[in-house]
């Protein structure tokens, strides 16, 4: 419409008012069904919910910060750990998918016969409903029926116990990982690859570049914004990525893959008779603070802010 | 030397193509076979005809209970749902976001973009505990609401990108023509947007169909209302399950098989979207 | 059906003023346009007209009907949009019908308006047809179908002519005039391009960084502009204009720069001014006529029908330079119409004037009406 940017505060309300009639469903959607359930949990994160005892199902009491001081300082508590795996977690599987991401984007980015062929079944893993493959996938990690262990017996390794130690654990994990994600972060990379005017190859080329050179000097500049958005998304996702963790070791063994998310479950829904409400909402308020916090950081170094707003 | 790159490009390619295909191919043969998959040694990468059979789609679709249609109705209920209202909200807040120049626009959209950096999954909690209060546990309603919240803002900016290209004078010559801004959004501005449309409903369907963290919390104590990812769950953690994988890879192919479909019909609209918002960025 | 009139039309921004205290009556059934550079403020001014902008300050009226508070779709006016702005999912027949749809017009009637209107613009074939697969050219008939169908109290074109090829473009514009006077309503035409406004308007209106600096017929224009920046932009090839000074000779006046002289009547006193005089008022000779000036030929420019020479004036030869070259001496070019072969670079020519066509302008661009020049001496 006509650039209003220019007029006056009233002149601008008389005219676009309607705008907040169609973002009032929204907004009570966000603040019902977003902000208030935060500003709920950590309500609850300060009380003794489901911690205090029988009686503290229907009266609980606010008790302060003694959830999180008792997290952080008790020897037998596992917030480090959480925090340890949560960052193993995303860091480790965001620099895998960038790596795997590049390199099979570059690989693509060639005139080859059948690219397209390749890249539609590559997309394969990624169009299939996550919760159903990892499923699968747990069941292929198993160390006596898993399929994976099967296939290395057949070509005559023996089989690996996964889900028993914590290294091999994260291993599975991280491939699982990998191939839930790597098509979207090809399909990104290769796009944006595709942008980039040949003639600048040509030139580099004319010059005395050799592909490493021209892959350093010129594609990851250009790729650098994507790399950063994407790679901060993926950290963000991951990082709060459920199913991977829950289905295929439950956080263990032990507590060795357990992340914040996947340990306020637990103690919410999957203690029996005797949920711990409290420490379940005091994990998902330290994740948030942990997610809001890198995000912030990232936005900040970086000047993400698009002006897509006029 | 030229020789050699192209070969070693098509073995990455293949590699990367057999390790995407690999598990699905599992499935789908898993799920055809007749094998117990419960022992090592059966593990057969291609069957012989005479090891596959229907009978694992049989007894899905047959023999459980709650029935396969029934977990089919229940998910179809909440995505559908869901994705309805979800749609509704993404294409209001687009259009608002879009074409209008409101004061606090700039505010508003920090604003939800800051709140859809909460991770989904933190607030099963609240949400359960919220909604145990008002007794909405083991409701279709109490459970079609939080879904109906999830891609909204995600939906929402999308709608807004896409509008954002369709050019302020068709809306112009529509207000000429004699609609009022309301009608021109409704008779003019949204059937133009009819693909990123689709795609946002899409989006707004699949997260609710495939979830089960969320269900599982709610939906307790009724089967009659359990979705399809609560059945999936179930039969992949019990003993028939475990023996006969078949029976969950069957599921699993009939519990994708409107997803991958839609998916495969759409796929120029999802990779179009999804690299237009990543090049930019 | 009923004319427009402006009063004191401003719309300012926070950076700048694109309307600048804009008054004018456009009459029923004329063909109005308004003709202006980029960022003039042309086409600000008919969306004010339409609907589309706010003004800051002033009135608009339609008829006599004041429609400042009258939303676009309340105004009864028809745009017919630069980039035509067809429906892009809907088809021709879909996309001319649709203002009547909306009035809910019956269907019958519907269906005759449309089709009436296809067929006098010829886009009869193209009804079933989406936007996409016409041409530029008959996207823009569609366009005007769609505005005239409406049958609306006076046409508003923002530059509908601009995207098309320059030859539909020529009859697009024969075409446009016709529609007017078999439609005989109002038109307001905007455009940047000044032979499109001189052959189309019955009235021009000129505009320069939002103000109206004349609106008259375009013979008036051309032959009486308000200013310097009017008389440079209208006409082609662009009019000649020498800066120079008024100097006593005698009782009188002239006008002097350089090797050219014109008595001058109507001066007030010495100081700077600068003749303009268009291209076909300067005469090419090839032997020296009465009071004609030598010159070089330096540049001949075939554009078919208006070629033009570019010349140099050999300068005068004076007291303090005999020879008639010194150093101070800026030379005084001009160009001419004339058929582009009858010279070449480097050719002698007389220069003459037709002093009676010269206009005179002030240093800061303002017509001196009352100066004029003769070469009879006064």
């Amino acid at each position: 419409m006509a650039d209003l940017r220019d007029q006056s505060l009233r002149f601008r309300l008389r005219r676009e008012w309607p705008a907040y009639i169609y973002l009032i469903p929204t907004t009570v959607v966000l603040l019902v069904l977003n902000a208030y359930p935060i500003a709920y949990t950590v309500y609850i994160s300060l009380t003794d919910f489901g911690t205090g005892g029988p009686h503290s199902y229907l009266a609980y009491r606010y008790i302060g910060l003694t959830n999180y001081y008792t997290g952080f300082t008790t020897g037998a508590s596992i917030s480090w750990s959480l925090i340890e795996n949560s960052f193993i977690w995303a860091g480790g599987s965001v620099a895998l998918f960038l790596i795997v991401g590049l390199g099979l984007a570059t690989v693509l980015n060639q005139e080859i016969r059948g690219k397209t062929v390749y890249r539609t079944l590559m997309m394969l893993p990624w169009a299939m409903p996550a919760f159903i493959t990892i499923l699968v996938w747990d069941n292929m990690w198993q160390y006596e029926t898993g399929i994976i262990n099967g296939l290395l017996s057949q070509v005559g390794v023996a089989p690996v116990d996964w889900l028993q130690h914590p290294t091999t654990a994260w291993a599975a994990l991280f491939v699982t990982n990998v191939w839930l994600s790597f098509p979207f972060y090809t399909v990104v990379f290769l796009a944006t690859m595709q942008a980039i005017p040949k003639e600048l190859y040509e030139a580099a080329s004319i010059d005395g570049a050799g592909s490493l050179s021209k892959f350093v000097h010129i594609t990851l500049p250009y790729l650098r914004p994507t790399i950063i958005f994407v790679g901060l998304m993926g950290f963000l996702f991951t990082f709060n990525n459920f199913y991977p963790i829950f289905l295929i070791t439950s956080g263990g063994p032990g507590v060795s893959t357990q992340i914040f998310i996947t340990q306020s479950y637990k103690d919410a829904f999957e203690l029996g008779g005797s949920p711990a409400f409290s420490t379940a909402a005091m994990y998902s308020v330290l994740d948030f603070l942990f997610v809001m916090a890198i995000t912030f950081i990232v936005i900040w170094r970086t000047d993400l802010t698009r002006n897509w707003l006029k | 030397m030229r020789i050699a790159k192209r070969v070693a490009t098509h073995v990455i390619l293949i590699a990367a193509c057999l390790f995407a295909l690999f598990p699905i191919y599992f499935i789908i043969i898993t799920s055809f076979s007749t094998l117990p998959i419960a022992s090592i040694t059966a593990h057969v990468l291609v069957p012989k005809p005479s090891q596959l059979t229907l009978a694992s789609y049989h007894a899905i679709l047959y023999d459980q209970s709650p029935s396969f249609a029934s977990l089919l109705e229940n998910s179809l209920i909440f995505a559908g749902s869901a994705a309805a209202i979800g749609l509704g909200l993404a294409a209001f807040t687009g259009f608002a976001l879009s074409k209008f120049q409101f004061p606090g626009r700039r505010t508003f959209v920090y604003f939800i973009l800051i709140i859809s950096l909460f991770p989904g999954f933190i607030m099963i909690l609240p949400f359960y505990l919220m909604f145990a209060k008002i007794g909405l546990i083991d409701t279709y309603i109490g459970l079609i609401i939080p879904y109906s919240a999830g891609a909204v803002v995600f939906s929402g900016i999308l709608v807004k990108n896409y509008m954002d290209s369709i050019p302020d004078d068709i809306e112009e010559a529509a207000l000429m023509d004699g609609l009022g801004r309301t009608e021109a959004f409704f008779r003019v501005l949204l059937p133009l947007c009819l693909p990123i449309l689709g795609l946002a409903a899409f989006l707004a369907f699949i997260g609710p169909y495939t979830d089960y963290a969320l269900a599982n919390v709610f939906l307790t104590a009724d089967p009659t209302k359990w979705t399809l990812a609560l059945g999936l769950y179930n039969i992949a953690n019990t003993d028939t399950g475990q023996q006969n994988y078949g029976l969950v890879t069957a599921f699993a192919m009939l519990m994708s098989l409107p997803i991958v479909a839609f998916y495969m019909a759409f796929q120029r609209y999802i990779i179009g979207g999804l690299t237009l918002g990543a090049v930019r960025g | 059906m009923t004319g427009i009139r402006l009063e004191h039309v401003t719309k300012r921004f926070k950076t700048e003023t694109a309307v600048d205290d804009v008054s004018a009556q456009i009459e029923d059934g004329e063909f109005v346009v308004i003709l202006g550079a980029s960022g003039s403020g042309k086409s600000t001014i008919l969306r004010i007209i339409a609907g589309l902008e706010v003004q800051t300050q002033g009135h608009v009226y339609i008829g006599d009907m004041l429609v400042d508070d009258y939303e676009p779709r309340d105004r009864n006016l028809a745009m017919v949009f630069q980039t035509y702005a067809l429906y892009p999912h809907l088809s021709i027949y879909q996309n001319i019908a649709f203002s009547l749809k909306i009035r809910h017009v019956p269907r019958e009637e519907i269906d005759r308006a449309v089709r009436q209107v296809a067929a006098r613009l010829g886009i009869s074939e193209t009804l079933e047809r989406r936007p996409a697969q016409l041409s530029g050219g008959q996207r823009q008939r569609v366009a005007l179908a769609r505005a005239i169908v409406r049958n609306p109290e006076a046409f508003l074109l923002d530059e509908p002519l601009s995207n098309l090829d320059a030859k539909i473009r020529t009859t697009a514009r024969i075409e446009l005039k016709r529609i007017h006077s078999e439609l005989k309503q109002t038109f307001v035409f905007v455009t940047h391009d000044q032979a499109e406004a001189m052959t189309l308007a019955d009235r021009l209106a000129v505009l320069n960084h939002g103000r109206l600096l004349q609106f008259d017929t375009p013979q008036k224009i051309m032959s009486d502009p308000a200013s310097q920046y009017v008389a440079s932009f209208v006409g082609s090839p662009e009019m000649v204009f020498l800066e120079g000074n008024v100097v006593t000779k005698g009782t009188a006046f002239a006008f002097v720069d350089g090797p050219v002289e014109l008595p001058l009547m109507g001066t007030g006193g010495p100081g700077q001014i600068t003749v303009g005089i268009r291209p076909w008022d300067v005469v090419l000779t090839r032997e020296s006529r009465d009071g004609g000036l030598l010159g070089r030929v330096t540049g001949v420019e075939r554009l078919g029908s208006s070629d033009q020479i570019f010349i140099d004036l050999m300068p005068a030869p004076s007291a303090a330079s005999p020879s008639g070259r010194g150093p101070e001496t800026a030379t005084v070019s001009l160009r001419a119409l004339a058929r582009a072969y009858d010279y070449a670079v480097g050719d002698s020519v007389y220069v003459g004037l037709d002093a009676d066509r010269a206009l005179f302008f002030d240093p800061q661009g303002h017509r001196l009406e009352s100066v004029t020049a003769s070469y009879r001496p006064a």
